[in-house]
């Protein structure tokens, strides 16, 4: 069996040699990335039918957990790194040729580090490694968002840098107050002796923690810098930060809150954060007109659900975030990735601008109807499994205040509904500009059409058959709820 | 409309901290066990300090928490640093607007002749700090930013010499794919990243510690390298 730490291993050692090959040979460093992610996906692939039995608990430098840094491959842990590995791969072989033009050999390298971080945050064990990681994330995407280089994209860039900078350092203050409450940094260990702290040192930490997460999480009201960070970046790096890089936010929030401590009594007002973050993101989204800040409201919104079914605190509301989560990487990587070769076609990200795409670009816009529709919530689309599962789960909590969240929620999708199909009308049944340049019919070239049509083709066949990823689901949100078990494997051997 | 929503904003902040006071859920069993906890920290600080020698043969207790124990943070470290240094290339090379260029004022000659007699000197001075980082105070990050500061005196005192980023480049990837190398013997020899495979040698001598000095000087030369591409980035003298 392959250990879980060459998922983090092998992708840095080849993205410190990327500019060595770049200098050898100028056009080596763009396959860089997809080789990486290939292994990756691989590897937690093979890896998860192990992880579904017991969790896989690596040590580093061959001492047992508590006295050095472990990794933790459990459901969770390897279910998240196969979704990055594979939105990775896809956005990675779309990159090829979409980044032309700019420091491409840099690109491909934060391009690569982005990921690791991301694979680092979910895998890890450690409170201070989480923080490690989570910065390599944060860092590689700050620079990433400026890559175009111009006045938006640099003040977008410097915006996401103070608030991420801010978030991160409420982390850090985080991780010292608990370090010094408990002299240990393993979560395992922390979580094992978290009542024999004051309620008031734990809630303080805890404070820190969440909100420092949560700006990366884009929870209500700590999401100021979404919106321009991820409209100004590159389109494929939009689809990493929207797809994956929110995502380890919100997990390191959950894996913090539940592993951590076991802090439930929070979660009313997670609850309502997360409602209020949804209905914030939908209403932005639906006053939009540049297609990609629509886009990037519309994960805020989705980072809403996604919050409210982990807030449920129940098997199925879990299941049911970690499936959105999964829908929505699927989903919103396919739209950023359609949308991206359509501006670039069109010149504009004006909504309107892709009137009468639908005959123009056919494939990449019926791909991009896939996306929006499961990001609805229609069947057969795996939008509609997950947001089904959301109802089911708040539904059998048989508590009225979810009840009345849910129904709140509910009406957010309707908004939903309502700008997506708006666009998709706008696709196939307004006619195209007037002064619409000649470019516009020509389909993107194979590197993009084939990332995005696989991602279509997944939304409808997990759709289909949610079955493919239930099992994993369910052990997953167990192993986020299951403490006992959680700190039995790290410390029991 | 501010007022109100920092009105709103604030609200919400008092509900959350209520409720969450309200559930009480929090260290359910009271402080009664905090004994143990004073016992736990000293467990970890006296565990390193009493066998940290024995396991790892560095005479520097710090230089083992680094590379060995806490070694994967470390990788981590090394890896926002660089990139950083990358990041910033990044935002600089691909920035639309350059700034105008301002000539620059050659240094007098005291400041230039200074700077070529300091600069080998400086560089010697950063190297034994990272190659004795396993003995003495000091280590990877102090030497490589000791080495860093000798181009920084290149930049200043010597603005003929452009500082070329191509050997940065080369280095910075070489001594990362070293570590990571390294680190992933030590998964092929024994199991586990970043074990500390080699012999121990006799302790508080310059060939002991095993990997850790071997680490400790990648570590230098790839923080002296990337600060010093930081560096000529900055200056506008890389292409």
């Amino acid at each position: 069996m392959v250990s879980p730490i060459l998922l983090i291993a092998v992708p840095l050692g080849l993205a410190f040699i990327t500019p060595l090959l770049g200098l050898a040979r100028k056009g080596a460093p763009r396959y860089v990335p997809a080789v990486a992610m290939l292994f990756n996906l691989l590897v937690s692939v093979s890896l998860l039918p192990d992880a579904l039995r017991a969790p896989i608990v690596v040590r580093t430098a061959g001492w047992a957990p508590p006295f050095s840094i472990h990794l933790v491959a459990g459901p969770l842990g390897l279910l998240l790194s196969s979704l990055i590995a594979l939105i990775g791969l896809l956005v990675a072989v779309y990159g090829m040729d979409y980044i032309r033009e700019g420091a491409t050999t840099r690109y491909h390298v934060l391009s690569i580090l982005i990921l690791v971080g991301a694979t680092g945050v979910v895998l890890t064990g450690d409170v201070f490694n989480l923080f490690v990681f989570f910065e390599i994330l944060c860092i590689s995407s700050y620079a990433l968002v400026a890559y175009w280089g111009d006045s938006a994209s640099v003040e977008a860039g410097a915006k996401y840098l103070i608030q991420g900078a801010i978030g991160s350092s409420f982390v850090l203050i985080g991780i010292g107050l608990l370090y010094g409450a408990f002299g240990a940094l393993s979560m395992a260990d922390i979580a094992a002796n978290v009542s024999s702290v004051s309620s008031f040192r734990l809630f303080v930490s805890l404070a820190f923690l969440i909100t420092g997460f949560g700006v990366e999480a884009a929870v209500f009201p700590l999401n100021a810098w979404l919106p321009d960070a991820h409209s100004s970046a590159p389109s494929s790096i939009s689809a990493i930060l929207s797809g994956i890089a929110i995502k380890a936010g919100i997990y390191a929030v959950a894996r913090v809150v539940y592993t951590i401590y076991g802090a439930q009594s929070i979660l009313p007002f997670v609850a309502l954060l997360s409602v209020a973050t949804l209905l914030i993101g939908e209403m932005c989204a639906f006053s939009q007109n540049d297609i990609k800040r629509l886009l990037a409201y519309s994960s805020i919104g989705q980072m809403g659900l996604i919050v409210f079914g982990l807030a449920m605190a129940s098997a199925t509301g879990v299941s049911a975030a970690l499936f959105v989560v999964i829908s929505h990487a699927l989903a919103k990587a396919l739209l950023f990735l359609a949308s991206g070769y359509m501006i670039l076609r069109t010149g504009s990200r004006e909504v309107s601008s892709l009137n009468g795409m639908g005959t123009r670009m056919p494939l990449t816009s019926l791909c991009f109807t896939v996306g929006a529709f499961s990001l609805v919530g229609l069947p057969p689309f795996v939008g509609f499994a997950s947001k089904f599962m959301i109802v089911r789960a708040a539904l059998e909590t048989a508590d009225t205040f979810f009840v009345v969240l849910l129904a709140i929620a509910l009406i957010g999708t309707v908004i939903e509904g309502a700008y997506f199909l708006r666009i998709v009308q706008g696709l196939y049944f307004k006619p195209a500009p007037q002064q619409a340049r000649e470019e516009t019919r020509k389909e993107p070239p194979l590197s993009a059409l084939v990332p995005v049509g696989v991602l279509a083709a997944l939304i409808v066949a997990v759709g289909l058959y949610p079955g493919l990823v239930e099992r994993a689901l369910g052990a997953a949100a167990n192993d986020l709820l299951d403490r006992d078990s959680y700190v039995q494997n790290v410390m029991g051997d | 409309m501010r007022r109100l929503i920092s009105l709103s904003l604030l609200l919400i902040v008092a509900l959350g901290i209520s409720l969450c006071f309200s559930g009480a859920y929090f260290g359910a069993e009271g402080a009664n066990r905090a004994g143990k906890l004073a016992q736990d920290r000293v467990n970890f600080g006296q565990r390193y300090n009493s066998r940290g020698l024995e396991e790892n043969g560095a005479g520097n207790i710090v230089a083992s928490v680094v590379v060995n124990y806490r070694g994967f943070d470390t990788l981590g470290e090394v890896t926002v640093l660089f990139i950083a240094a990358v990041g910033l290339a990044v935002v600089l090379s691909t920035r639309r607007e350059k700034p105008a260029r301002v000539r620059a004022e050659p240094a007098s000659l005291v400041v230039f002749t200074g700077c070529r007699f300091l600069f080998p000197l400086i560089l010697l001075l950063g190297s034994y700090i990272f190659i004795h980082g396993h003995l003495t105070p000091g280590g990877g990050f102090q030497g490589g930013a000791v080495v860093a500061s000798g181009f920084l005196l290149v930049y200043l005192g010597c603005r003929g010499k452009g500082l070329r980023s191509a050997g940065f480049t080369v280095t910075e990837s070489l001594s990362g794919l070293a570590f990571v190398v390294l680190a992933l013997v030590g998964l092929a020899v024994g199991g586990s990243l970043l074990l500390n495979f080699l012999p121990k040698g006799s302790a508080l001598t310059l060939f002991s510690g095993g990997v850790i000095p071997i680490i400790y000087v990648a570590i230098g030369l790839k923080v002296g390298s990337e600060l010093g591409s930081i560096i000529a980035n900055l200056s506008g003298e890389a292409p």
